[in-house]
């Protein structure tokens, strides 16, 4: 009788993995990749990420890919093509569908986007048509780049790239079609806000649903994120909200806030210099390939290092370790405020004894010493008991 | 579940010889297919992880790569048991001499070669360079995969000649291979199905076609073809794109051959048995994917629309608490395998309305369909309303169903070995600790010291592992040999 007690009923549908849909970021910026030219150029670059995207692609046939290039202006889309507004709108969600869009579209003469990939008997033809769509995009957008914008703007619109992946994966999560009701974040339920380690986990366990899971790769290698802090931040806590994770592998640069992206999700943080980069492919596919469901088994680097949790200041966009808050919508501030109203809600703040500040200190520490002091020097206190540190 | 479709196909490439492997694998085409449709997810994690590793991976820094924790150790064991099992992974030894793991050369290389795109194989389907003259819609390859597979399935459930105007006699050789598989028994000139039949009928596409391809393997390979053209095609097949006619310049003439079968099969499309292009279907490109077989589901095919391909691609049968089943079809296929478990009460326009009752279930019983057939069946072609719950079916139904079962069933009969004589209780708490892991253990005696299970391999490399560390350890010592170990290979008990 044991065998009818319906234990196994649901056990039988996790079987299979959910597919996954990666989002890459690529940091396109010029500049930074003429300071890299040495050690990894930008071409090679692309030829080991497209082997990445190809070994995602690979591993589950579900499995979706976007790239999204932010580059030193704007943020554009690699893959999938972007649309013209005037062509058809199924177009637009023009994912990885070997059967789907591109193959009725080849028969038809009516390709959507201007891809049209060679006909090769050694590609695999899905990974053809993503190498194409992707290189010929990455071309068009280098080709548009003026001289002016290059020098007028020497950073990376990451804010940007980061805002439009979410919108894809987003309306990608909801016309998957595994998405059930329960699998869709609830927005009004106030106990969902949990530590995004918490929400990934939720995703895990949800795997039974079939759902898409979803993730970020930025793969980044400018600094100087700190002019976009608010909208980044945003991004950040947008992800964490819908259980995606953020993983970051930084070839160059410095940024403070992509670190604390990757703490926030639950995703990865590298950080690569001079001798490590070049084995850029192999730090992809180990640490970066495996997804939700397989880092549920697998311990995934970079979790021991400490993170730089500096803000960016909102009058000035400095990084700063100690500011001012704004006590009524907690905007942040490097200096105190000239006439003590906030910059953003406008509320009236005083500082009352704020000035005291550097005489306190000095006060304090000079007393703490004096009772320390004394205390050792007491017969009281002991000295069978040392006091450590 | 498409899974028990891989599950099929893993069971016959295992058994295939080594060297089998070695060739199959310098197909980049194979060892994407294999790669994808054959293993477990943290397998396919751990050789993309290996395959621009310039060394071998120690097991040491494996370990320390995977989460402690049952759960992982499972999913690991599991991964390694499946890679070895396909000689993808090899035990070896790295630059200091510890144990580690290497995959197999011919496959890696392979892989390599298909993610790059490089080299000058042309697995991946040569398309034709002229377009056809008249092209074919993807449609029409739609519909024509359809009445060959339908064709096919009408013939197992005996019911060609119940109402089907116009329908494709199905070849000899078809016919033949029915046969060989024991889907159909000949009685005189009529067909009657048998068990595996009803196994085959009750399945979802995806299976049904591997179930047919590989008795189809066994039967060319006893033909004098070679078992690897066969296997590396229908892999390529797997990974062609529907709607592209392909030039059938650079197949074999084994290849050329199956091309006869495979289009009566319905996995590909020739005008003519000369022409030289040809046109896989939807049977065949989702060969190694997970993605349904037919868009509209073929059982439901006579009542969708071709305009709203997805309206019915997921299932068509509601069943009630009561034991009530709905099933909106109109088309004589599905009510007939409808019928070999169910009472059929009412037949409108597009429903169909029955009752699972205890004699219905115990007459199909009594004519070889198992109770988890019957659940499988109903949740692979659930309506989306049922799926929108979990569990899919109302679990007093399938709770039922299997004790109607039970209730003539007593006794389950496994094939497998006996492993008793361990050595101490640590040991053979290890050892069963083990099993379990893999997978493999079927039942313990704990009184009696001795367990049973369902494969040998693995545990016999266990076993020699354990007895290699205790001689290390017992160099110096007197060696006893203390942790001797019986296998008896357990004979299957007849059912009562």
């Amino acid at each position: 009788m044991n065998a009818v007690d319906g234990t196994d009923r649901a056990g039988a549908h996790n079987d299979a993995e959910p597919p996954s849909l990666l989002t890459i970021i690529l940091d396109t910026n010029p500049h930074a990749w003429s300071l890299l030219a040495d050690s990894l150029p930008l071409s090679q670059a692309i030829a080991n990420l497209l082997v990445f995207i190809n070994a995602h692609l690979a591993i589950n046939h579900a499995n979706k890919v976007a790239v999204v290039a932010s580059h030193s202006e704007r943020a554009e889309w690699l893959y999938p093509t972007p649309t013209q507004p005037g062509q058809e709108a199924a177009d637009l969600n023009g994912t990885f569908e070997p059967e789907g869009n591109g193959t009725s579209g080849g028969v038809n003469g009516n390709l959507g986007g201007p891809v049209k990939p060679l006909d090769d008997a050694n590609k695999y033809r899905p990974f053809a048509q993503l190498e194409h769509a992707l290189l010929s995009n990455l071309r068009k957008l280098m080709d548009t780049t003026t001289v002016d914008a290059i020098s007028s703007v020497p950073s990376t619109m990451m804010a940007g790239a980061l805002t439009r992946a979410l919108a894809y994966i987003s309306k990608q999560t909801a016309a998957h079609p595994g998405a059930t009701a329960n699998s869709h974040f609830n927005y009004s339920d106030p106990s969902s806000i949990a530590g995004g380690n918490d929400l990934s986990a939720n995703n895990g366990s949800g795997s039974a649903t079939l759902g898409l899971t979803t993730r970020i790769l930025i793969v980044s290698v400018s600094g100087d994120l700190a002019d976009k802090y608010i909208e980044i931040m945003n991004s950040i806590f947008a992800c964490q909200r819908l259980g995606i994770s953020i993983d970051v592998l930084k070839l160059a640069g410095d940024t403070v806030f992509l670190q604390q992206a990757a703490d926030t999700t639950g995703g990865i943080y590298m950080s690569l210099d001079a001798n490590s980069r070049a084995g850029f492919l192999q730090y992809l596919m180990f640490a970066y390939l495996p997804d939700q469901t397989a880092r549920n088994h697998l311990i995934v680097p970079g979790e021991q290092e400490g993170v730089d949790f500096r803000a960016a200041c909102f009058c000035h966009k400095r990084v700063i370790d100690i500011g001012y808050v704004c006590s009524i919508c907690l905007s942040i501030f490097c200096e105190p405020l000239a006439d003590g109203n906030c910059l953003l809600c406008g509320s009236h703040l005083t500082m009352t004894n704020f000035g005291q500040r550097p005489a306190v200190i000095p006060k304090k520490k000079k007393k703490k010493k004096k009772t320390l002091e004394g205390s050792v020097g007491s017969p009281s206190s002991g000295h069978a008991t040392p006091i450590p540190g | 579940m498409s899974s028990t479709a891989s599950q099929r196909a893993l069971d016959y490439l295992e058994q295939l010889p080594g060297t089998t492997f070695t060739k199959l694998y310098q197909q980049p085409s194979t060892a994407l297919a294999i790669f994808r449709r054959m293993l477990p997810h943290l397998a396919k994690t751990l050789v993309m992880a290996m395959l621009y590793m310039p060394t071998p991976f120690s097991v040491a820094d494996l370990d320390l790569w995977m989460k402690p924790g049952n759960d992982s150790l499972q999913a690991r064991d599991r991964a390694l048991s499946v890679l070895q099992r396909l000689r993808i992974l090899f035990d070896g030894q790295d630059a200091a001499g510890r144990a580690a793991y290497r995959l197999s050369d011919s496959f890696a290389k392979s892989l390599r070669l298909a993610l790059t795109g490089s080299g000058n194989h042309r697995s991946f389907g040569v398309p034709c360079s002229t377009p056809d003259k008249t092209p074919v819609t993807v449609e029409y390859l739609d519909a024509f995969a359809r009445k060959q597979w339908d064709a096919i399935l009408y013939y197992v459930v005996g019911s060609a000649s119940v109402g089907l105007g116009g329908s494709v006699e199905i070849s000899p050789g078809t016919q033949q291979l029915l046969q060989k598989g024991e889907f159909v028994k000949l009685h005189g000139r009529s067909a009657a199905i048998t068990q595996t039949g009803f196994t085959f009928l009750l399945q979802e596409i995806n299976a049904q076609i591997w179930t047919l391809l590989i008795v189809y393997l066994e039967v060319s390979s006893s033909l004098q073809m070679d078992p690897v053209d066969v296997l590396s095609f229908l892999f390529t097949l797997g990974s062609l794109e529907l709607g592209i006619s392909y030039s059938t310049s650079n197949l074999t003439p084994t290849q050329r051959h199956m091309l006869e079968d495979l289009a009566d099969f319905g996995l590909v499309y020739r005008r003519s048995a000369e022409s030289t292009r040809y046109y896989p279907t939807r049977l065949a490109t989702t060969l190694t994917s997970d993605a349904p077989a037919l868009p509209n589901n073929s059982l439901t095919a006579a009542t969708t629309n071709p305009s709203d391909p997805g309206s019915n691609e997921k299932g068509y049968i509601i069943v009630e608490t009561n034991y009530r089943l709905y099933a909106y079809t109109n088309s004589p296929l599905p009510i007939s395998i409808l019928s070999l478990f169910a009472q059929l009460h009412t037949r409108y326009p597009n429903l169909i309305t029955a009752k699972i009752t205890k004699s219905s279930i115990q007459a199909a019983i009594s004519s070889g369909i198992t109770a988890d057939q019957i659940i499988t069946y109903l949740t692979t072609h659930a309506h989306p309303v049922l799926r929108r719950q979990q569990p899919i079916l109302p679990p007093t139904v399938v709770d039922q169903i299997r004790l109607w079962q039970i209730e003539g069933e007593r006794m389950t009969a496994w094939q497998g070995f006996m492993i008793r004589d361990v050595g101490s209780q640590e040991d053979y708490d290890k050892a069963v600790a083990y099993a379990e892991a893999l997978g493999v253990l079927r039942k313990e005696f704990r009184s009696r010291g001795s367990f049973f299970v369902s494969r040998m391999d693995q545990m016999s490399t266990y076993f020699k592992g354990q007895v290699a560390k205790k001689k290390a350890a017992q160099a110096q010592a007197v060696a006893q040999g203390q942790n001797s170990k019986g296998n008896t290979p357990l004979g299957t008990p007849s059912k009562a």
